[in-house]
């Protein structure tokens, strides 16, 4: 499952990611195309148990891979 | 390498060190126990409070610039790179701001206490060169802001009053040893004024576009009525501002109190937005603190009013104050620095090889209740302290605020105990702090 949140203004990317990971019930990865480190994001992750991964993307692109913490 | 927090490559680059925050933090809440103490020592004068040195006034500068401003001060050096997308520097400058700085308030304040103008005007001094580095500080991550508009605004009329107030500071300050810069009134009104809505108040507002849809997880609030508010803010300033010059003083302070509830009006509007349409409904104590603070917002601009009236009660400047920087700004920044305390710290990585912090983990909500309850009684008995003119419930409160703060000082404490400790061990006794 891959979510864009380039380009959107500040808390947008944090709440999209957000509700995309509370909506998954059966753990399935989530590929995150973000056009900076979404620092506040981590924090919030832990508290649902997930965890991020920093993936190769393109040039000026921070992409990330998020799973439940336990995998 | 998989993390669940903010440690990916590269993330820390606009992350301070811990310690610098925290440390900002931590003289804040130092502070704020001062501040009840010195209020205690201060509490025969309160209730008819109107300047001139003293414990009261002490106690007075220990909220605003010990807590107050301490605390906008470590949050906007962590936030702002953050939010504006820059690299935060030198750790050097935010180190040398906060060595200036603390030695500097607590000059202030003993110089106000003990009625020591040379220890006054020494601290003032350090204080001023302290913050004139934030300002510059300030100004470089506004100058090279990528984005966030509002929050950039308001940074910008924030920092404009900051460097007046630094200015009318001084010229208080020299006065206790007869070399003012400006008419002592003149000084007076702009310093109260442009400390408290204008530095820290816009402060405020602005951080408020990140922090409250940050935490109550909703989307950003609207760009255009954030501005207007702004605007009728600074308008609102200006209109204050010369109206201590003399110019049309009482029509003036009266449209510019107008002004403020318009400015005001429309923020508080945006807020609730941003909480009602949130994906997190409960916030918990601390947001109740919010709450509370942004009802008295407007009360503090009705009591402004009524002092620019010339309301019969001889208190009345004194409630002012109280309903301003206790109601207002003090509640408001404790229930925010309750919230951001454990989450900022979760943001930096645990030593060794420990897993990272939950904000949740972080968090021992015992304290927090106690602090809650005392802030609110403490608030409550000095309003009853200046309408009764009561020195004796005055030093009740302070005993209580007092209290309050021993409280805070332990939720601070175990959360940095906690910090340092594997989070196997960390016995967390909140589900899930909301």
């Amino acid at each position: 499952m891959h979510i864009d949140v380039r380009g959107l203004p500040p808390p947008a990317p944090l709440v999209r990611i957000l509700q995309l990971v509370g909506s998954i019930r059966d753990g399935t990865p989530v590929i995150v195309h973000h056009d900076r480190d979404p620092q506040m994001l981590y924090p919030e992750l832990a508290e649902l148990g997930w965890a991020a991964e920093r993936i190769d993307g393109e040039p000026g692109e921070v992409r990330l891979r998020l799973e439940p913490a336990s995998r | 390498m998989k993390l669940a927090g903010a440690f990916l490559s590269g993330a820390t680059s606009r992350l301070l060190p811990a310690s610098i925050p925290l440390r900002f933090f931590g003289a804040a809440i130092a502070s704020h126990l001062l501040a009840w103490l010195a209020l205690l020592a201060g509490s025969e004068a309160l209730p008819r409070f109107a300047g001139g040195l003293g414990w009261t006034l002490a106690a007075l500068h220990l909220v605003t610039l010990g807590v107050l401003a301490m605390t906008a001060i470590g949050a906007s050096l962590q936030l702002l790179p953050v939010a504006t997308r820059q690299a935060v520097g030198s750790v050097r400058w935010p180190a040398l701001i906060w060595w200036l700085y603390t030695p500097g308030v607590a000059a202030v304040a003993v110089g106000m206490g003990a009625a020591q103008p040379v220890v006054l005007a020494s601290g003032a001094a350090a204080v001023v060169v302290a913050l004139l580095v934030f300002v510059a500080l300030l100004a470089k991550n506004l100058v090279g802001a990528k984005g966030m508009p509002v929050v950039v605004a308001h940074g910008w009329i924030a920092l404009a009053s900051l460097l007046a107030v630094l200015l009318t500071a001084l010229s208080l300050a020299f006065a206790y040893v007869g070399a003012p810069i400006i008419d002592r009134g003149t000084g007076l009104a702009l310093h109260v004024v442009l400390a408290t809505y204008g530095f820290m108040g816009m402060l405020a507002l602005g951080l408020s576009y990140i922090l409250v849809p940050m935490f109550a997880l909703s989307g950003a609030p609207n760009e255009r009525r954030a501005l207007a508010s702004c605007a009728l803010a600074a308008l609102a300033l200006a209109l204050a501002g010369a109206a201590a010059f003399g110019i049309s003083p009482r029509p003036l302070r009266v449209i510019a109190v107008l002004a403020a509830a318009a400015a005001v009006a429309m923020h508080l509007q945006l807020m609730s937005v941003a909480l009602k349409t949130g994906m997190r409904r409960e916030l918990g104590r601390s947001f109740r603190l919010v709450r509370i603070a942004w009802a008295l917002l407007p009360l503090s601009l009705a009591a402004a009013l009524a002092v620019a009236l010339d309301f019969p009660f001889e208190g009345m400047q004194t409630l002012f104050g109280l309903v301003l920087i206790v109601g207002w700004l003090l509640t408001f920044l404790l229930g925010i620095l309750q919230r951001i305390l454990p989450f900022l710290a979760s943001m930096h990585k645990p030593p060794g090889k420990a897993p990272p912090r939950t904000p949740s983990s972080l968090t021992d909500d015992r304290p927090l209740a106690v602090h809650f309850w005392c802030h609110l009684a403490a608030l409550a008995l000095l309003a009853l302290a200046i309408i009764a003119d009561s020195a004796a419930i005055a030093a009740i409160a302070s005993v209580i605020g007092a209290a309050g703060a021993s409280a805070l000082a332990v939720f601070f404490m175990i959360l940095l105990q906690r910090m340092r400790r594997p989070h196997s061990t960390i016995r967390v006794r909140n589900d899930r702090v909301a």
